[in-house]
């Protein structure tokens, strides 16, 4: 069954090393293209807050064309507890 | 290494996503007292005057003292749940709902929602008729309670600084507490402040637990987690158990009817059930935003918007006696904002950031 958008962001950084907001939103549209708040805003907002709950961290920053992007990545904790509480 | 842009840039979105966390926690707090003062209003009109005044409905003491309270808020609560139905609805999130609702952080949602929701209600009900308002005071250690759990249970950071400024808050509400505690005691005092903690504890564990149940969960299917499981336990649980102790259980439905088919309160009920959702829904994502410290502290500031709603609509415009600020409510009102700005932001940093600016 599919997951809950939310659920889906967090569990999308258990299987890559780092991402952006963008990387995700890339990612999760072939199933959740339909979502309203598969947005930018949205997903960072997601990521901050999953940031603050200790889910991520964040790895680097960088400014391209102008666009400021944020690189999120779980670490070995993080990562854990979100496969606890959102097994596959 | 990055550009002077990208940190300028970075600093710019971090401040506003603190910013915004910590805008709906105070927000949280203000609705919370809206919805305070609907349902104080609504419950003081139609059947509600005449079961609290002449009762020609012959209820019993323990029914008016006990479980018309339970009544009041089982409805609020329902009628909570009906507007995150729509609102959730309106806004595609009712398939995250039912995907939510049987998720792992969902079944701690539903948790959170009963300890926070009948439990913690009850018990504040139950402290207040048996201990007299001295216990509002004690129920406003839910922010301290929240943030200690939130260091215990999810290793939350927290510093001298932090719990200093949570210490200022507490000040403020125990001060605004104080200012309606009767002067005689009650014989059951005690007791009714041992389960007046109970209701701290609750709320406090709430707090922390959904708001980190909504760091995975978004907060309007989070809300409507809690407001349907809320009024479904008061609504067919906790009013029923309470009336049938009273001996009016045989009465449930008809008390129930005659309450959502009350013209005159029952208008002030469905605003105070749209002020509930987003003091319980903003409270949680706040919590989820800038962490259950912060998030409760400025939540906490109910202790201040409550009594501050209440005379503005029952005093000023509705006419009741009574509804009145004093002046210290006030000044505690200033030492809570100083207390949450505390906690929220390091003055050295603020000041050192300023100096450097004046240097340029």
């Amino acid at each position: 069954m599919k997951k809950p958008l939310n659920f889906a962001i967090l569990k999308y950084f258990t299987t890559v090393d780092e991402a952006c907001a963008d990387d995700v939103i890339e990612a999760l549209k072939p199933e959740y293209g339909k979502f309203r708040h598969l947005t930018p805003k949205a997903v960072l907002e997601a990521l901050f807050t999953g940031r603050t709950n200790g889910f991520l961290e964040e790895s680097r920053y960088e400014m391209v064309d102008g666009e400021l992007k944020i690189y999120f990545k779980a670490p070995p904790e993080g990562r854990a507890t979100i496969n606890k509480y959102i097994p596959d | 290494m990055n550009s002077l842009n990208a940190i300028q840039a970075k600093e710019r979105l971090e401040s506003k996503f603190l910013k915004k966390g910590l805008t709906l926690a105070i927000l949280s707090g203000m609705f919370y007292g809206l919805y305070t003062a609907f349902i104080t209003l609504g419950m003081s009109l139609g059947v509600w005057d005449d079961w609290y005044g002449v009762n020609t409905a012959a209820l019993s003491a323990f029914t008016i003292t006990f479980a018309l309270g339970a009544l009041g808020s089982a409805v609020n609560y329902s009628i909570s749940a009906v507007w995150g139905l729509g609102i959730a609805g309106a806004r595609g999130k009712l398939g995250d709902f039912f995907r939510s609702l049987k998720s792992r952080p969902g079944r701690i949602m539903v948790i959170a929602a009963l300890v926070g929701g009948p439990i913690s209600t009850s018990a504040y009900v139950i402290g207040l008729q048996l201990a007299g308002s001295i216990i509002v005071p004690i129920a406003a250690l839910c922010p301290a309670i929240g943030a200690i759990l939130g260091r215990l249970l999810y290793k939350q950071k927290l510093n001298t600084r932090k719990i200093f400024g949570i210490a200022v808050c507490l000040a403020a509400s125990f001060i605004i507490g104080l200012q309606s505690v009767a002067p005689e005691a009650p014989p059951q005092m005690m007791l009714g402040i041992a389960i007046a903690f109970i209701a701290a504890i609750g709320w406090g564990f709430e707090g922390c637990v959904a708001g980190y149940g909504t760091s995975m969960i978004d907060f309007e299917v989070g809300i409507l987690i809690r407001q349907s499981v809320s009024g479904l336990a008061a609504l067919f649980i906790l009013t029923p158990l309470f009336l049938f102790i009273g001996g009016d259980g045989f009465r449930t439905l008809s008390l129930i009817g005659q309450v959502v088919t009350d013209s005159a309160a029952m208008p002030f009920f469905i605003i105070s059930g749209f002020f509930t959702l987003y003091a319980f829904s903003l409270w949680y994502k706040g919590n989820a935003m800038c962490g259950t410290a912060l998030g409760m502290a400025a939540n906490g500031a109910f202790s201040f918007w409550a009594p501050f709603f209440c005379w503005i609509i029952l005093g000023v415009i509705w006419g009741q006696d009574g509804w009145a600020l004093s002046p210290i409510v006030w000044f505690a009102a200033i030492l809570m904002f100083i207390g949450i700005v505390l906690i929220a932001v390091n003055p050295l940093t603020v000041f050192s950031k300023k100096k450097g600016a004046n240097a340029k």
